[in-house]
């Protein structure tokens, strides 16, 4: 007798390889064969339009059968492990460094690292934000050993393109033309501000900053670290002007000394 | 908490957050899909928390995997139990299926045999889930488009002798009957009147596609005059159950839905004085 674990197996192999498993199926009033092929095709269906779900704008930039191959190859090579299918397509990226060639143009690995930190900062936990008033109580000589954390939406990417104009031509019409990216490398912010997912590209010593203060590091030694051959004048204006900034938007929240 | 709720609900969707929120439409209750508010947080938790002021809920989820062979997954159901401290619903309901193995989630309702083993099997697993929430959950049968050879049992005796067993409760998809009857060629009222009644706590109404030789469940159709037959024979049998209606594809404005609310508050209140003349 097969166990319902074998049954399990031969039906989930068979739904995969898109054959009918005859044996372990009753016959029925109607060919079983294409009864059967409804679970494969609604399989293939469902992962490629959650995939699409989670990088909307890939998929307008590669057309919906290029997207599509792409979403099959993936699902082969990456079928989904988590109990909700919000998390498919978590190493889409990871798949498309190991296969350049599934991508037409390779600042799409850009986006797809763009898209995927857009859908974290979407859903990312809730955090109480800091405002100014809270660093204006901390005496000026108390400020260097000032700590931050970052929003639990906040990613900070490296990008080698520079994708954002594709990204708002596609989101603003998917159906438009779009020209190929230039290559020019960046540091892009994406967190969410309220319930608002944003982003913005920052200047290397922004980019410095956030990375040492997320990393736990101290004001001080964040600014040591972003801005280090700056007059003292001119350096404390940017960091005054940079760390405002980024509390005022929810993406650094003070943690005290 | 509130076990006790009456009347006509809806499916909580994204399309319709900004009208239930704004304009509060006269719907007794909503149901939720336990998965799309196992997040973090941001917005999904956000409009659950501002629309749950206003209507009481139940949750659905799709991935508890009651019937696989795999362990139950420990993580899901401590999100769900935590999910359901925060909604505090009715109920929660999933579906008497399986949705992978060896831990590859197909994120689909399969089938399960309909066996003396797969009874047992499940009666197991409903004993853990139920102790690991502290509440009875209720199982929905789902549509199917194969049966199995080794079958032993129909499947209204099947789910009727699960929900004895494990003591467990059971949401009518009337619309599921009615696709697997098509599918199967079997009688689709023999399978309502053979349900425990005093177990069946909810009901879901949704539309399917026809392919001639078969029908696929999809959701993303308007309830069809055969459904809307076979719901006023359950009401007839089991009396006036929480009824909703389930779409999940081509969603349409709300007051569409509505008026399909309004078709089933009808078509129940009828049978229901049916019932009380017979």
């Amino acid at each position: 007798m097969t166990s319902l674990l074998d049954q399990q197996r031969v039906f989930r192999a068979s739904l995969l390889a898109e054959t009918c498993p005859q044996a372990l199926l009753a016959a029925g009033r109607t060919p079983v064969e294409a009864r059967f092929a409804i679970y494969a095709n609604a399989y293939r269906g469902r992962m490629v339009a959650a995939l699409r779900d989670n990088y909307p704008v890939l998929a307008a930039a590669l057309g919906d059968e290029a997207f599509a191959n792409l979403g099959v190859d993936y699902l082969r090579a990456h079928p989904s492990r988590h109990p909700s299918i919000r998390w498919f397509g978590d190493a889409l990226y990871d798949f498309v460094t190991r296969e350049p060639q599934a991508l037409p143009h390779p600042a799409l690995a850009d986006l797809i690292r763009m898209e995927w930190a857009v859908r974290h900062a979407f859903d990312a936990a809730d955090c109480a934000i800091s405002d100014l008033e809270e660093l204006a109580a901390y005496p000026p000589d108390h400020w260097p050993s000032l700590r931050f954390a970052v929003h639990p939406s906040v990613s900070l990417l490296t990008l080698e393109w520079l994708i954002e104009p594709l990204w708002h031509q596609l989101q603003a019409n998917p159906d438009t033309e779009s020209e190929a990216p230039e290559r020019s490398p960046h540091a892009l912010l994406v967190w969410r501000q309220g319930l608002a997912v944003q982003f913005r590209s920052l200047s290397a010593p922004e980019a410095k900053l956030l990375d040492a203060l997320g990393a736990g590091e101290t004001l001080g030694f964040a600014c040591e670290h972003a801005f280090p051959s700056q007059l003292a004048d001119t350096a404390a204006q940017d960091v005054l002007h940079t760390l405002s900034a980024l509390i005022q938007q929810g993406v650094l929240i003070l943690q005290g000394e | 908490m509130n076990h006790a709720l009456h009347g006509f609900g809806l499916g909580l969707r994204v399309e319709h957050y900004r009208d239930f929120l704004e304009t509060r439409p006269a719907v007794d209750w909503l149901e939720v899909i336990s998965e799309n508010y196992m997040v973090p947080g941001g917005k999904p938790l956000h409009y659950l928390d501002a629309i749950r002021r206003d209507y009481p809920m139940v949750m659905h989820g799709v991935s508890l995997s009651i019937g696989s062979t795999d362990p139950l997954d420990r993580g899901y159901l401590a999100a769900l139990k935590a999910l359901a401290s925060r909604v505090d619903p009715a109920w929660i309901s999933d579906h008497l299926c399986w949705t992978g193995v060896d831990h590859q989630n197909l994120h689909d309702l399969l089938p399960m045999p309909y066996t003396e083993a797969a009874l047992r099997h499940l009666t197991e697993r409903i004993d853990q889930v139920q102790d690991h929430l502290g509440r009875q959950i209720l199982l929905e049968n789902v549509s199917s488009y194969v049966a199995f050879a080794n079958d032993e049992l129909p499947e209204w005796d099947f789910l009727s002798e699960l929900a004895q067993r494990a003591d467990c409760l059971l949401l009518l998809d009337v619309n599921n009957v009615y696709v697997s009857s098509v599918n199967h060629g079997f009688d689709p009222r023999r399978f309502i009147d053979r349900l425990p009644g005093d177990r069946v706590r909810q009901i879901h109404l949704a539309g399917h596609e026809d392919h001639g030789d078969y029908l696929v469940d999809t959701h993303d159709h308007p309830v069809c005059n055969a459904v809307w037959d076979l719901y006023a024979y359950a009401v007839e049998r089991l009396g006036q159950v929480p009824t909703m209606i389930e779409r999940d594809d081509n969603i349409p404005a709300l007051p569409e839905l509505l008026a399909e609310l309004d078709q089933a508050r009808a078509i129940a209140s009828r049978a229901v004085s049916t019932k009380v003349a017979a």
